[in-house]
């Protein structure tokens, strides 16, 4: 598992969450389905890592601390990397925050609602980025 | 009685037969020589003694006199002494026989003659009246004489005497009388104060009287022929002449004041013509004024000093003198002037005031405090108090009108302005929206204004009985403590007692005390204010709710974010080790409890999240019977199935609200749930009626059930506030409702019925407005 691996397919997917329970926890989940992870604990380290690397898809939390979160890092794929704008979840503690309600309005973007089961995160994984 | 020896006369002892040619001849020259002394003689008792003596010796009688009758008194003038003289009594009785006799020559005997020898024949008493021109007998010549008979010669010698003895009597007293009233004349100026000076043409003093030459120190005789200029010391006038009392002598009449230094004279000046045709006399007569003039000038300082108006008016409505203070009080340039005005026309408003002031001076003649409003000069209206006296004249009839008048306009305009203010304080008493009472000092209430009564009160309720037993029990207390507090003087505000209302019900009301003060500055009475605060009281619970509502949820979202994050890791590595083929079944089954509990906790923290949700209600019309009749739907079974009858009384013309529907069916289901526990929970047969109708701008929708009801309304949209069994419910659902009510811009009351079973909640939308109906049917259609 390279970061720097050129096959899509063999891509790892970028993970942008600061909770690191919730963190472990993805990973964990992702990596026993055969899917590499890569993660920030921030929003400013994940778009670094996005500027540096190639990446399966993003799974961003939504709010985050520091000056970059998950709305800003979706509206950073749209400009600097389209292709990636389809590969996007977003997951969210809170989905009363109406930016958040209009942005997932308008990009279609999926967005999975903190509790949740391992088989929702994987139902919404596969569909958006494909199997590993 | 001494001898009466009449004296020897030539004539008398002439035999008569000889001397008859000659006596007349000396007769005539005594009548001659009498009528001469007459004429001459200047003293009346001589002459007639020379008269009496005279006529004896020409009637050869040996006594002669003449009596004078003065009212009763008579004076009797005979032939002088040595000669025969009458005894008293013999003077009398002749008197008597004189006075009684009324012929025109009476001769009587005298019997008593005492004889001295030679006289033996008996003597004779002849007595002639002396009457005047007028017929009046003004005295009586006597005779006495020895012989007895009278000849025509002698009678008519007689008369002859009698009527010069009449002639000259009459002349004397013309003489004296004027001579009595020269002297009354000369004493009557001379008595008189005033100095009086007569002067010529050529300026000399023809006399003066003695008060003048009093004053200049001499006696009056000595001024007579002095300089008229020797007076000018007295007082002159400012004129050239001579004189210093004249003016004018061509005037026959002048009258004039005159002054010195010292003093002032009112000169009464008349010219008459004097002895001679060229002659004029100027009489002066000088009335010292200097007192009277003090008096008046004293009195005239006081007329026009004092600050009240005085006057003095004819009835038909002339001033004959005003003072300056009524001048000024009616706003007159001058005196003239309003001596000039018409009382009736221009100091009268309105003409039937001078009537009715004419017709009650008329009937009373003294007015006392009579209050009038008359018409300055420039139209203002002057507001008086006047006393007034008419002065009658002999026929009764008002001739004059003396008034003294007080400048009352400013008491007045201050009493009007006290009536304005008066008026003011009635009209907010009466306007206001408050309760105003006033209490005794036995709390007694003893007004109340209109508001109380509007407000249902009735007044026998009201005055006369204790404020504090409207009060609510509980509160009485310290209220009555309040009153105490009022009656020491301070201020209460702001007590929110419970008071009962006119209908029995209990109102929150705000209440302000205000001790009232007499003039001793002793509280005698307490003004209070209520007002029925009970909707205010409402509103603030309710934006108080709504504060805390807000403050929980911010508070709830919080959490709820923070919880998720453990949460989601608990959950997650839950599944992870229940995927783990390796974990043993009894902790399978641990595992699944946590996985359950975690669920339990996903969905409170969930709930929490729809009650402080923030996001903005989704904008659509929405009927609320339609939704209301879905919601029922997806309960109907169990309802069915529980015995639990569902009424809709629904208002089919009702408008759409501007809402999220699916929200607003959650706030439905909660209640409908809610209704549905408690009629399960009271026992018996379940009803749960539902009603819309619009109020105003909102629609409201009530449902009522006959469960429990509930304890505590006031906190029935706490969150965590739950009267179910714990697994029930989160004790979020009305919590939930009611922060999407709110979001809808709407409210969500609860409250227990009041037949005392089960509750009522209420959901008020407001309806959709135009512009959003018509903005909303343009997206629609796009």
């Amino acid at each position: 598992m390279s970061l720097h691996s050129p096959a899509r397919v063999e891509s790892p997917i970028l993970l942008i969450e600061d909770e690191p329970s919730v963190t472990a926890f993805l990973r964990a989940a992702l990596e026993r389905r055969g899917y590499a992870v890569v993660n920030a604990a921030s929003g400013a380290e994940g778009l670094e890592r996005l500027n540096d690397g190639e990446y399966a898809g993003v799974i961003s939390d939504i709010r985050m601390p520091g000056t970059v979160n998950g709305a800003e890092v979706h509206a950073w794929i749209q400009r600097n990397r389209p292709e990636l704008c389809t590969r996007i979840i977003l997951i969210s503690g809170d989905t009363a925050n109406s930016d958040t309600q209009a942005l997932l309005a308008r990009s279609g973007t999926p967005c999975i609602e903190k509790p949740f089961r391992v088989h929702q995160l994987l139902t919404v994984v596969e569909k958006t980025f494909g199997k590993p | 009685m001494p001898r009466a020896t009449p004296k020897p006369s030539h004539s008398v002892s002439r035999p008569r037969g000889t001397r008859a040619s000659a006596r007349p001849l000396g007769q005539a020259d005594e009548l001659m020589e009498l009528a001469v002394d007459a004429a001459k003689s200047r003293h009346l008792p001589e002459f007639l003694e020379r008269f009496a003596k005279r006529a004896a010796r020409m009637l050869d009688a040996r006594w002669g006199g003449v009596m004078v009758f003065r009212g009763r008194e008579t004076d009797l003038y005979q032939t002088a002494a040595g000669e025969i003289r009458l005894e008293s009594s013999q003077e009398s009785a002749f008197i008597r026989l004189a006075r009684e006799n009324r012929r025109e020559i009476e001769v009587l005997p005298i019997v008593a003659e005492p004889a001295r020898g030679q006289e033996t024949a008996s003597p004779v008493l002849v007595l002639v009246p002396i009457t005047s021109s007028d017929h009046e007998i003004l005295g009586s010549l006597c005779l006495l004489r020895g012989r007895t008979n009278l000849d025509d010669l002698e009678r008519r010698l007689l008369q002859a005497l009698a009527s010069h003895a009449a002639l000259s009597l009459e002349n004397f007293r013309r003489f004296s009388q004027l001579e009595r009233s020269k002297r009354q004349w000369v004493e009557d100026i001379d008595a008189i104060s005033d100095y009086i000076v007569v002067h010529d043409r050529s300026w000399r003093i023809v006399r003066t009287n003695r008060s003048l030459a009093s004053h200049l120190g001499v006696p009056p005789a000595a001024l007579v022929g002095e300089a008229m200029s020797s007076l000018r010391q007295i007082a002159e006038t400012n004129s050239e002449l001579p004189c210093p009392f004249c003016r004018d002598p061509q005037q026959a009449r002048e009258e004039y004041v005159v002054a010195s230094p010292e003093r002032i004279f009112l000169v009464s000046t008349s010219r008459t013509p004097g002895l001679s045709d060229d002659d004029t006399r100027t009489i002066h007569v000088l009335k010292d004024m200097t007192d009277r003039r003090e008096a008046e000038r004293r009195y005239r300082e006081l007329f026009d000093s004092i600050q009240e108006g005085l006057f003095f008016a004819t009835p038909d409505g002339r001033f004959l003198d005003v003072n300056d203070a009524m001048v000024r009080m009616l706003g007159y340039a001058s005196r003239e002037e309003l001596l000039r005005a018409d009382v009736g026309t221009h100091l009268y408003p309105v003409p039937a005031a001078r009537e009715r002031f004419l017709r009650a001076l008329a009937e009373r003649g003294v007015l006392r405090n009579y209050e009038e409003t008359l018409r300055r000069k420039d139209g203002t209206l002057l507001h008086t108090l006047q006393n007034i006296t008419a002065v009658r004249g002999v026929s009764g009839k008002i001739a004059q009108i003396r008034g003294l008048m007080l400048d009352v306009t400013e008491q007045k305009t201050f009493q009007s302005q006290l009536q304005r203010e008066r008026d003011f304080n009635q009209k907010i008493l009466n306007t206001t929206q408050s309760m105003i009472l006033v209490l005794d000092t036995a709390g007694l209430i003893s007004y109340a204004n209109r508001r109380c009564f509007e407000s249902g009160y009735r007044e026998d309720e009201l005055i006369g009985h204790r404020l504090v037993d409207w009060v609510e029990a509980s509160h009485r207390e310290s209220f009555e403590a309040a009153l105490e507090t009022t009656a020491q003087g301070h201020q209460v505000e702001n007590l929110e007692p419970r008071v009962r209302r006119s209908d029995g019900s209990m109102g929150h009301f705000s209440i302000s005390l205000s001790p009232m003060r007499d003039e001793q500055n002793v509280v005698n009475s307490v003004v209070v204010v209520m007002t029925d605060i009970t909707d205010a009281t409402l509103l603030q619970a309710k934006l108080a709710h709504s504060e805390k509502m807000a403050t929980i949820g911010r508070l709830v979202s919080g959490v709820a974010h923070e919880v998720n994050n453990p949460l989601a890791a608990i959950l997650g590595f839950t599944d992870l080790l229940l995927e783990n083929p390796a974990i043993p079944d009894d902790a399978r089954e641990d595992l699944q409890i946590i996985l359950h509990e975690t669920q339990r906790t996903k969905d409170i923290v969930q709930d929490l999240l729809s009650f402080a949700r923030q996001r903005p209600v989704q904008r659509e019309l929405v009927q609320i019977n339609y939704v209301l009749r879905q919601t029922i739907k997806l309960r109907s079974y169990d309802f069915a199935s529980h015995g639990v009858e569902v009424t809709e009384d629904f208002d089919e013309n009702l408008a759409p609200a501007l809402g999220d529907a699916q929200q607003l069916q959650q706030v439905f289901l909660n209640i409908l749930n809610n209704a549905y526990d408690a009629v399960q929970e009271a026992g018996q047969r379940g009803h749960i009626s539902i009603r819309t109708q619009r109020r105003g701008d909102l629609i409201e929708v009530a449902v009522t059930d006959n469960g429990t009801g509930i304890s505590d309304p006031e906190r029935i949209f706490d969150p965590f506030y739950t009267t179910k069994q714990a697994a029930k419910g989160t004790g979020l659902g009305l919590s939930i409702c009611y922060g999407i009510v709110r979001a809808h811009g709407g409210e969500i009351l609860c409250g227990n019925n009041e037949d005392g079973r089960g509750c009522t909640f209420r959901v008020r939308i407001p309806v959709a407005n135009e512009t959003a109906v018509a903005t909303i049917a343009k997206e629609a259609g796009r």
